[in-house]
C-alpha cells in the first residue's frame, strides 16, 4: 500500500533520514522501533509531507507521493496522528473531531459524518462522554485517543500513528493497543512507530528497526521479537548503548 | 478586530491593517463622489476592493515568505503599509477627501443629541462583531481558520490548507478594515493608514491579541479614554486637548509593560 525508496531527508545540514526503503502492506500492522532520535518521526513526517525530503520516492497505492501538499495527502487516504497528539486545545472534543473530517464536511454528507463519529464514540466511549469538554481538559490517554479519533474522521485507509504509548500509563497504554488491533480487524492498515518495542511487536506483523537515520533491521514481528539483538538493545533485557547518543 | 483575524490565523501582526482602513476611506471617495455611484454600490464597491487589496499583499508578499519566520513577515507588512500609504498618496494626493455621511444630520434621543453616522458606527460594529463571531464558530472556513491559529500542523494534518486560510483571513482583515475606514472617517487622506493603525492595535492589544471579542472592548476603553483624559486635563490641570492622540500611544505601553497578555486575555504572550 505504502512504499518508500531510497528516501533521505534533511534537518538543515544534518541528514536525519538516510537511504531509507520501507513497504507498509494492504490490511498489516507495520511497526518501526528504535531510539529517540533514530527518524522515525522524521519518516512520518516526510510521509505525510509536513516535511521535504531530498531524494527518494515515496508512493501510495502505486501513485507518487513524494512532496506532496499535506492536505491532499489527506484527501487521498492517509492519515497521521503526530507525536504529542497535538489537539486542538481551546476547542471542544466533538469540534476537534468535526475538524477531522474537514475535507469531507458539506451539507449533503452531515449524516454519514454523524455516522462516522458515532463509530469513534463507539471505539472510544470516554470521548462521548467529554464531548463538549474542552480537549486540552483531557487527560494524556484521552487526548491520544482524541488525536487517534480525529485521525479516523478523515475516513483513512492508511494511519500513521506516531508514538500512542508516549507518556502514558501501562494500562492506559493496552487499552489503546486494543482498540488499535480493534481497527486493524475492521480494515485498516497501520503504520506505527514506537519506542515501546515490546508493545508494537506484538500487535504488529512486520517490524523495521531504525538507528541513526537508517533502517538497520526488519522482519517479520514475531521473529524481531525472538531476535536476540533486539531483546538485547530494544526489550529492556540489557541498557541500550547511551540512548539518546546514537540518534541525529 | 483586523489585526485579529490575521493574527489568529498565521500569527502575524499585520502593520499594514491601517492602510486598509485608509484605502476603504479613498476608494469610497472615488466611487462616490469621483465616480458619482449610488453610496450603497459605492461602498460595497470600496469594500471589496479593499478586500482584494488584502488578497494581493497575500499572495504576492506573505505567501512567498511562509517558510520564513513570522517575524520576516511582520517586517513586511511594515514594508507593505509604507507601500500602500504611498500609493494612497500617489493617487489620491489631496490632504483630505470628504466622503458623504450615509444620513445626514443628527438625531435627537432624549438628553443627547448624536449625530446619524454614529448610529450607522455603531451598528456596523455591532453587526461585524456579529458576524465574525458567527463565521468563527459556526462556519467550516471559519473553525479551519481557527485550528489553523490553534496548531498549524494539526491542522495541516487534519486536510486543511493551510495557505489558503492565510489568504481568507487577509481578505476578511482587509474587508473589515475597508468598513471601518469608510465609516470612521468623514474624511479620507493617504496619511490616516498610521493614525488609525496604531489605534486598531492598541485596542486589539489592550482587549488581548487573537480575541474578537476583547478587541472591541479594548476599542471601546480606548475611546473613552480619549474623550476622558483631554477633558480631564483641560478642566484640571489646564493644558490643551491636542493631546487626545497621544492617548493611544500611552495606554499601549502601560498595557505592554504592566499586562502584555492583555486586559480580557489569558493567551500566552510570546518573548520576540
Amino acid at each position: 500500500m505504502l512504499e518508500v525508496n531510497n528516501l533521505s531527508a534533511f534537518y538543515g545540514s544534518i541528514e536525519a533520514l538516510r537511504a531509507i526503503d520501507l513497504w507498509a502492506r494492504a490490511g498489516k500492522i507495520t511497526t518501526i522501533i528504535g531510539a529517540n532520535g533514530a527518524g522515525k518521526t522524521t519518516l512520518l513526517r516526510a510521509i505525510s509531507g509536513l516535511i521535504p525530503t531530498r531524494y527518494g520516492v515515496i508512493r501510495y497505492v502505486g501513485q507518487d507521493i513524494t512532496n506532496l501538499e499535506p492536505y491532499k495527502i489527506v484527501k487521498m487516504g492517509i492519515s497521521h496522528v503526530p507525536e504529542g497528539r497535538q489537539v486542538f486545545a481551546t476547542m471542544s472534543v466533538e469540534e476537534n473531531l468535526e475538524l477531522g473530517a474537514y475535507l469531507r464536511t458539506s451539507r449533503r454528507r452531515s449524516r454519514e459524518i454523524r455516522g462516522d463519529l458515532d463509530f469513534v464514540y463507539d471505539v472510544f466511549p470516554v470521548l462521548g462522554e467529554r464531548k463538549t469538554q474542552s480537549a486540552g481538559t483531557l487527560s494524556g490517554g484521552e487526548q491520544q485517543m482524541l488525536a487517534i479519533g480525529r485521525a479516523l474522521m478523515s475516513k483513512p485507509r492508511l494511519l500513521l500513528l506516531d508514538e500512542p504509548s508516549m507518556g502514558l500509563a501501562p494500562l492506559v497504554i493496552k487499552g489503546i493497543f486494543t482498540c488499535l488491533k480493534r481497527l486493524h480487524e475492521e480494515g485498516l492498515t497501520i503504520l506505527l512507530v514506537e519506542q515501546d518495542a515490546q508493545i508494537a511487536l506484538s500487535v504488529s506483523d512486520y517490524g523495521y528497526v531504525m538507528r541513526a537515520g537508517k533502517v538497520r533491521l526488519e522482519g517479520e514481528a514475531r521473529e524481531l521479537l525472538q531476535s536476540e539483538e533486539i531483546k538485547r538493545i530494544y526489550l529492556g533485557e540489557e541498557q541500550p548503548p547511551e540512548g539518546g547518543s546514537d540518534g541525529v | 478586530m483586523g489585526f485579529n483575524i490575521i493574527f489568529n490565523s498565521t500569527g502575524i501582526i499585520n502593520f499594514a491593517q491601517g492602510e486598509f482602513c485608509m484605502f476603504g476611506g479613498l476608494f469610497a471617495f472615488t466611487f462616490a463622489v469621483t465616480l458619482g455611484l449610488p453610496l450603497p454600490i459605492a461602498i460595497l464597491l470600496a469594500v471589496a476592493a479593499t478586500a482584494l487589496i488584502g488578497g494581493l499583499m497575500e499572495r504576492l508578499m506573505i505567501y512567498p515568505l511562509r517558510n520564513a519566520s513570522v517575524i520576516t513577515a511582520i517586517i513586511a507588512t511594515v514594508g507593505a503599509s509604507i507601500l500602500f500609504k504611498s500609493l494612497g498618496r500617489l493617487f489620491w494626493p489631496k490632504e483630505a477627501y470628504k466622503v458623504p455621511e450615509f444620513t445626514a444630520g443628527n438625531i435627537t434621543i432624549p438628553g443627547v443629541t448624536v449625530s446619524r453616522q454614529f448610529i450607522w458606527v455603531l451598528g456596523l460594529t455591532v453587526v461585524s462583531v456579529l458576524l465574525v463571531y458567527m463565521f468563527f464558530n459556526h462556519t467550516r472556513a471559519g473553525k479551519a481558520m481557527r485550528a489553523c491559529s490553534i496548531n498549524r500542523q494539526a491542522a495541516s494534518l487534519v486536510g486543511i490548507n493551510v495557505s489558503r486560510m492565510s489568504l481568507y483571513s487577509f481578505v476578511l482583515a482587509a474587508a473589515l478594515g475597508g468598513v471601518a475606514g469608510l465609516i470612521n472617517a468623514p474624511y479620507a487622506s493617504y496619511s490616516i493608514g498610521l493614525f488609525l493603525g496604531i489605534k486598531g492595535f492598541t485596542a486589539a492589544v489592550v482587549g488581548g491579541l487573537g480575541n474578537t471579542f476583547g478587541a472591541v472592548t479594548g476599542g471601546l476603553v480606548l475611546g473613552l479614554l480619549e474623550e476622558l483624559i483631554p477633558g480631564f486635563l483641560t478642566v484640571v490641570l489646564g493644558v490643551s486637548t491636542g493631546y487626545k492622540d497621544a492617548v493611544a500611544a500611552v495606554l499601549l505601553i502601560a498595557v505592554l509593560l504592566l499586562r502584555p497578555q492583555g486586559l480580557v486575555g489569558k493567551g500566552v504572550v510570546e518573548k520576540v
